[in-house]
């Protein structure tokens, strides 16, 4: 297999990904598209040198993990929240705190279709845009890429441990933000 | 178990990856408290949204940027 045809075999099978990964980190066609071409590059760089088939998949994704971060450096990081504003509050015998109407709201029934159309799919993008990066990084990793926690950590350079954790607040921020935009039609 | 208790192991439920008796507590937990189980609901369905989000796709336009942009790196390699 020539150069030119092992490169369209790579793309074929990592481009979407990588670009996927790369948009949901860094949440701009043009970053990802500037991430895409570096991880390319270094493929091309690396030629024979790679560590074999299996360990391709995981390179690509660290490669494109850390660029992607690198790349969010200093930039619209105004649109990102603090997480903690973003989690539950507990009450200090352990209930939930916060009006009941808000504590026990339950949009779940509501149609994916629904919820992934006009002013909700808007509202969810923009909850997504608030994650910090790189929580948004394990987020696509583990939800999108359906990547065991054990790859994640190993991509991300974390432990499992750490892992967990910030998914579980990733998912929690996202699942607070979207609760509140829903409530009110914000 | 608490609402505290609860919502803070709710990723490992959701995952399938607890020990069935720290399952069974969480349920036990479930059945009585209802902002709980609105939050499991819409914590599991923020998954999905999430998952179904990410799912974007590579422009065309920018797979043929990429195609043109690789040929002319190797050429110069």
């Amino acid at each position: 297999m020539g150069d030119g045809e092992a490169l369209e075999a790579l793309m074929s099978r990592y481009a979407s990904r990588i670009y996927r990964l790369a948009y949901g980190i860094t949440r701009s066609a043009p970053d990802a598209e500037e991430v895409v071409q570096d991880v390319f590059l270094q493929i091309v760089n690396k030629g024979a040198g790679f560590e074999g088939r299996a360990a391709l998949g995981s390179w690509i994704y660290r490669i494109t993990t850390n660029v992607s971060l690198n790349k969010r450096r200093g930039k619209r990081r105004e649109l990102e929240t603090p997480l903690d504003e973003l989690l539950p509050t507990f009450l200090p015998d352990g209930h939930r705190a916060g009006d009941r109407a808000f504590v026990v709201a339950d949009w779940s029934s509501t149609p994916d279709r629904e919820l992934l159309a006009g002013e909700s799919r808007r509202l969810l993008e923009a909850a997504i845009d608030r994650l910090p990066a790189h929580y948004r990084a394990v987020l696509v990793l583990r939800d999108v890429e359906e990547l065991s926690n054990e790859e994640v950590a190993e991509i991300v350079g974390d432990t499992v441990a750490a892992v967990k954790t910030r998914l579980h607040r990733a998912r929690m921020a996202l699942r607070e933000q979207l609760t509140r935009d829903l409530r009110t039609g914000a | 178990m608490t609402c505290r208790d609860a919502i803070d192991i709710l990723a490992d439920y959701v995952d399938g990856a607890m020990p069935a008796e720290l399952a069974a507590e969480l349920e036990r937990h479930l059945a009585g408290c209802e902002p709980c189980r609105a939050y499991l609901a819409t914590y599991r369905k923020t998954g999905m949204l999430g998952a179904i989000a990410g799912r974007v796709d590579m422009p065309a336009e920018m797979q043929a940027r990429l195609r043109r942009f690789l040929s002319e790196q190797l050429r110069r390699a």
